[in-house]
């Protein structure tokens, strides 16, 4: 598992905004990087290699990838829905979109379906209150979630599933 | 209409792209800071302005930059808090998306007062689409002249850089943030020292909330005095405020600090009321870690005077009768709404949040959730509500950061407010699993909404 070119680059240039020898402020946006480019999530391989190309010890990469949330430490489908469930979300009824997702995928908040197409998360609160229920989708936010809605996403996820096989 | 200083030309078509902003207007607070005023005197604007920390705290800005250590030979860096993860609030997320040239613009304008060279904004992870819109202005700015070596032929060198986070709330907490920009988990600092002076890399450093930074903007163009006639008492100029939950109309606005918070929620300027025709129950009014307050109390101060949306009358009463304005996150509940229930996902919010360092904190939110599910579910005691108002007083003030604070005030209020509701969930348990509580008493007085 390495970077490719273009990784490689995006790798230098993240790593050139810290001054010299403060390279390890380069970890977390390196970390996403990693996780983008190897499958969505960070094998303890793919740490290994982070470490390695920081000039760090596997410890330092291992307990940042740890603590935060974003970091996927286990596999996750090639959709995952990560569904709001604080305060503000709660009171727009983001417990029936979760449980409707769940229902129809057929599966429990932090399952993969059998597929391996989607995955369900809950998290806590991601900035978007005012646009409640929501989830966010890889880079971008679904928002002002109704069941309709729901089943749109995964009609859209399963056809460009499809089309991408 | 009110004063709007930020979000003026938010709509004007295009405003995202540095052609537009330009000809708007924009960037000519950089011109006059850059071309005809010293550093000092840019601080001593942002003194005499007013501006308090729009974060949450609401530490006046200009005392706060005027903190910065300047060692010899030693860089100094501004660093913008766009970590915005206060449950309620999505202001910045929304200053950033439409109008991102007033925040890279207000940085400029910053970075030169300070000396900083190398500014970083550190932006929550999961705002990944707001990363590249930022790029992008900065981008715009660099091409433009606004930023790289010899700004507008002064000699001034400035590099902005945008930071990612990856999910934790924590770091929106200035020292946790400078710990997540070295690479690091996000555990807060024991302060002393301040950032201002051992911050990022040991560098002299200060930290701002993108709203805060941005308001540099019409600070430096109108003057600190006339800035500082907006608004009333120390609550000077605008402020964004997030709404949220039970509205017609959740949405960001700027609102000038003289009105009251009953004109807020009704006016069709405004929230434009309580959704589906239902009254209003309580209020988080600055973010969820500000105490919630019944209608009665939200709308008059315990004094029966009209209850204003700014610093001074919000918190008027403390927290036995008032709350906050915080970071301005509005999450308003209707009379269906269950407020152990929502107790109770903020207490597993901070759980979740919770860096873990200090065992207050790491062991009472955990203590806590657990006990409101319990009570949520109608399988708690009276000892319960006890034992939380308990746990909550001896995680306040005994941690290192304010997160045990914001994860003790919301439980203290809804207990010192909401009693009787706790207590129904333990005498009335199955009753209490098929219905809320619905309205009580404290809510009763609301009348017709206000004309305006």
């Amino acid at each position: 598992m390495k970077f490719n070119e273009e990784q490689l680059t995006e790798f230098k240039r993240l790593v050139a905004r810290y001054p010299e020898g403060k390279q390890k402020s380069a970890l977390l946006p390196v970390l996403h990087l990693a996780q983008e480019s190897f499958g969505n999530w960070l094998s303890e391989e793919t740490l290994d290699y982070v470490a390695e190309l920081l000039q760090l010890k596997p410890i330092e990469v291992y307990e940042v990838a740890t603590f935060y949330s974003m970091y996927n430490l286990k596999p996750v489908g090639r959709y995952l829905f990560e569904v709001c469930q604080t305060g503000p979300c709660m009171l727009r009824g983001s417990e029936d979109i979760i449980k409707y997702i769940g229902d129809t995928l057929g599966i429990k908040p932090g399952e993969t379906s059998a597929d391996g197409l989607f995955t369900l998360k809950t998290t806590e609160c991601l900035g978007a209150c005012g646009y409640a229920p929501m989830m966010q989708m890889g880079k971008h936010y679904r928002e002002h979630l109704t069941k309709e809605k729901v089943d749109t996403i995964i009609n859209e996820c399963r056809k460009n599933a499809a089309v991408n096989n | 209409m009110g004063v709007k200083l930020l979000l003026e030309k938010a709509h004007v078509e295009g405003i995202r792209s540095y052609e537009v902003y330009r000809r708007e207007g924009g960037y000519r607070s950089v011109e006059k800071a850059l071309k005809t005023m010293s550093t000092d005197a840019i601080v001593d604007e942002v003194k005499k302005s007013g501006l308090r920390g729009r974060g949450g705290a609401g530490f006046p800005a200009g005392m706060k930059w005027s903190f910065i250590a300047k060692p010899e030979g030693v860089p100094r860096h501004l660093v913008c808090n766009a970590d915005e993860s206060e449950p309620g609030t999505f202001k910045d997320r929304y200053l950033m998306e439409f109008i991102p040239h007033l925040l890279i613009e207000g940085l400029i304008v910053s970075s030169y007062a300070l000396g900083s060279h190398d500014t970083y904004i550190y932006i929550r992870g999961e705002y990944a689409w707001i990363v590249d819109i930022l790029e992008n202005a900065i981008n715009e700015a660099k091409a433009n002249g606004w930023l790289g070596k010899n700004i507008l032929g002064t000699g001034f060198d400035c590099e902005i850089h945008v930071q990612r986070g990856a999910g934790a709330y924590i770091c929106g907490e200035e020292t946790a943030l400078i710990e997540s920009l070295e690479g690091k988990r996000g555990n807060p600092r024991l302060k002393p020292p301040f950032p201002a002076i051992k911050g990022l890399w040991e560098r002299p450093t200060v930290v701002n909330n993108v709203e805060t930074l941005a308001s540099v903007v019409p600070i430096i163009n109108l003057g600190g005095e006339e800035y500082a006639k907006i608004g009333v008492g120390k609550s000077t100029g605008t402020k964004l405020i997030s709404a949220c939950g039970n509205i017609n109309k959740p949405g960001v606005y700027e609102i000038d600090m003289t009105i009251s918070v009953e004109e807020f929620i009704y006016s069709d300027e405004y929230c434009g009321g309580i959704a589906n025709g239902k009254r209003l129950k309580a209020c988080i009014p600055g973010g969820s870690s500000v105490p919630i307050l019944p209608a009665n109390l939200l709308l008059k101060t315990a004094k029966g005077e009209t209850r204003y949306m700014n610093y001074e009358s919000l918190s008027d009463g403390g927290f036995a009768t008032g709350s906050m304005m915080g970071s301005g996150g509005f999450i308003v509940l209707d009379e269906d709404q269950c407020v152990v229930k929502n107790t109770y996902t903020l207490a597993r919010f901070y759980r979740h949040e919770s860096c873990g360092q200090c065992s207050p904190c790491r062991e009472g939110t955990g203590w806590m959730e657990k006990l409101l599910l319990r009570l949520e579910n109608g399988q708690g005691k009276i000892s319960d509500i006890d034992l939380l108002w308990d746990i909550q007083r001896k995680i306040e003030g005994n941690t290192i950061c304010p997160l045990g604070d914001a994860a003790a005030w919301p439980v203290a209020a809804a207990i010192r407010h909401f009693r009787d509701e706790f207590e129904w969930h333990v005498t009335h348990a199955e009753e209490a699993q098929k219905r809320n509580y619905g309205l009580a008493h404290y809510a009763e007085p609301i009348h017709v909404p206000v004309t305006v």
